[in-house]
């Protein structure tokens, strides 16, 4: 009876073994693809259709990122994903603070129905309204604009944003900003004065996510833009898959250029993330 | 507080609270229930273009939904979602167990199985595709090393589906994962140790103290995971184009193509409102789950 363990939460040698035997392979499904997109990025051409293929890059070049990312058309995806993120950003943040604080300050006739209203729009997937989206910014003329963009993403963004921000709003006693009034503050003037310094975390967290849907997000940047100098950077890299014929190591080394800005991000700001993303997730 | 609330209260702060939701609120509906509205209409009618045409009653229904090729789109739309739950919501869930156990490097583990939810849908069908490639490929070569030979797995009926469904699972994992995790970690660890001290067995204290202590999460994960998968488009458009032959051509991408492809909006905006349909149905179905969990 000595090899039993002493605490019931304790693990066995043999239930310790298997565990990281099961967490090692998936793993190794988990990081495989962007391992060999990584590898191929990395690989002269030739080295590419090479067969049998290879792991690791025989010998290394930055001739692939060379191609694909200092390209004038890639970089200028960049400046326009960075520019929609930025200004839906500003936009969405700025409605939803507004409205998350009226929502958890203010006892108001209609509250919760407008509340429900707003979050019943998180049912109503993109694809079910990209037509008529099409449709009207065409007759309004803000098709191909990158404004239309920045319209619809902080639109679907708003209704998560509230619901975000509500949590974080709630837990500042309403006394703080109460206090701030019998100084002479207006209730929006106190709100922005005392609350929203206190509100980094929260804010931190909103921003992630808006960061993340924007720059991840296909549907409607290829539907509701035409020109080259209107595209994000996912559409871009679609274009790329498209129109040239697939070649495997400029598009690898523009796919990996995606996905390090998202992955720098959540290294720093592991806890902001992932309380953005769980928030965030309500929408598809 | 009983200071301030008893002062007389002004009509301008009566209206403060609706000024500022109102901007909130002409956003969403513009940007979310106007094109749906709009949609409804014109699923009725058969569009030209942007034009909305003449009414035609249900046609356009009928040809989305109550068609052969509709009926294959709607039973593809449900193998893929169906595919993608039962790989991602068990291997998600088995992981969040796994990592609440104190393990080693459990924080390095989670931290890089996040890494595919981070990866764009664009993206991921990219990278599964060049690592499925038949000819270049480092899985078509290890499956030759054990005599298989790897049939190219996007144009074949066959394997492109369950090529989709790995690609979906793969970015839908970390999910279930994460949400799960943070549920777990919610129950205190004496509630657990108590019931294994009064001999209950590892399955039994799973089973009638975990589970239901995390039910609510599971089910909200299963309906995130589902309807992201049944309303995405970007996995299938790039991997496969919904081919070969119509294989893996599911609902959300058809809308998709009458649109923008063929630009016969009346079907598209059919397509459209019966997925939003789906949609409602399968919130107000969970919903349902929800309350008769509270109410038992």
């Amino acid at each position: 009876m000595t090899t039993r363990r002493k605490r019931p939460g304790q693990l066995t040698r043999l239930e310790t073994a298997s565990a990281y035997a099961a967490l090692a392979i998936v793993l190794i499904f988990a990081l495989l693809p962007v391992f060999w997109g990584l590898s191929t990025s990395l690989k002269m051409p030739l080295d590419i259709h090479r067969v049998p293929p290879s792991w690791l890059p025989p010998t290394v070049t930055l001739q692939n990122y060379a191609t694909a990312v200092f390209d004038a058309r890639f970089v200028g995806y960049l400046a326009n994903t960075i520019f929609v993120v930025f200004t839906s950003l500003i936009l969405s943040t700025t409605l939803a603070l507004h409205a998350a604080w009226a929502t958890v300050r203010f006892n108001f006739t209609g509250r919760e129905g407008l509340l429900l209203l707003m979050w019943a729009t998180i049912m109503i997937p993109g694809i079910a309204v990209i037509v008529p989206l099409y449709t009207v910014s065409v007759d309004i003329g803000i098709h191909d604009t990158l404004w239309v963009l920045i319209i619809v993403y902080s639109a679907w963004l708003v209704p998560t944003l509230v619901w975000l921000l509500r949590g974080f709003i709630a837990a500042i006693p309403a006394e703080l900003e109460e206090a701030a009034r019998i100084d002479g503050c207006s209730r929006i003037g106190a709100f922005w004065r005392v609350s929203v310094p206190l509100l980094k975390p929260g804010l931190l967290a909103a921003g992630v996510l808006v960061f993340v849907m924007v720059w991840n997000e296909f549907l409607i940047g290829y539907s509701l833009t035409l020109s080259d100098g209107n595209r994000m950077i996912q559409v871009g890299i679609y274009y790329f898959m498209t129109e040239t014929g697939v070649e495997y190591g400029p598009l690898t080394a523009a796919a990996l250029a995606a996905i390090v800005p998202i992955v720098v991000l959540y290294a720093l700001l592991q806890r902001a993330f992932v309380q953005g993303l769980t928030g965030g997730a309500v929408k598809g | 507080m009983s200071a301030i609330s008893k002062r007389p209260v002004r009509p301008v702060n009566l209206l403060q609270p609706y000024f500022w939701l109102a901007p909130s609120l002409v956003l969403v509906v513009a940007v979310s229930f106007w094109p749906l509205a709009y949609a409804l209409i014109q699923s009725f009618y058969r569009s030209n273009y942007l034009d909305l045409g003449t009414f035609t009653g249900f046609s356009n229904f009928q040809r989305f939904l109550f068609s052969e090729a509709g009926l294959l789109r709607a039973w593809n739309s449900f193998v893929l979602t169906a595919g993608t739950i039962a790989i991602a919501m068990p291997l998600g869930f088995a992981l969040a167990l796994l990592l609440n156990l104190p393990l080693r490097g459990r924080n390095l583990i989670r931290t890089l199985l996040i890494v595919p939810w981070l990866v764009s849908n664009t993206v991921a069908a990219l990278l599964w595709a060049w690592l499925l490639n038949a000819q270049f490929g480092p899985v078509a070569e290890m499956l030759s090393h054990m005599g298989v030979v790897m049939p190219n797995v996007l144009t074949s009926p066959t394997w492109a589906m369950a090529a989709l469904i790995v690609c979906n699972a793969w970015g839908s994992f970390p999910l279930v994962m994460v949400f799960t995790l943070s549920a777990l970690q919610t129950i205190p660890k004496e509630i657990r140790e108590a019931a294994r001290m009064d001999g209950a067995s590892r399955w039994q204290v799973f089973s009638k103290v975990t589970f239901p202590l995390i039910r609510n999460t599971t089910l909200v994960t299963a309906v995130l995971t589902t309807l992201h998968c049944f309303n995405g488009v970007t996995i299938v458009l790039i991997m496969t184009g919904g081919g070969p032959l119509d294989a893996t051509d599911i609902m959300a991408l058809r809308v998709f193509e009458e649109g923008f492809k063929l630009h016969r909006m009346g079907i598209a905006s059919a397509g459209a409102v019966i997925i939003f349909a789906i949609n409602v149905l399968f919130t107000i179905a969970y919903m349902r789950v929800l309350k008769s969990e509270h109410s038992a």
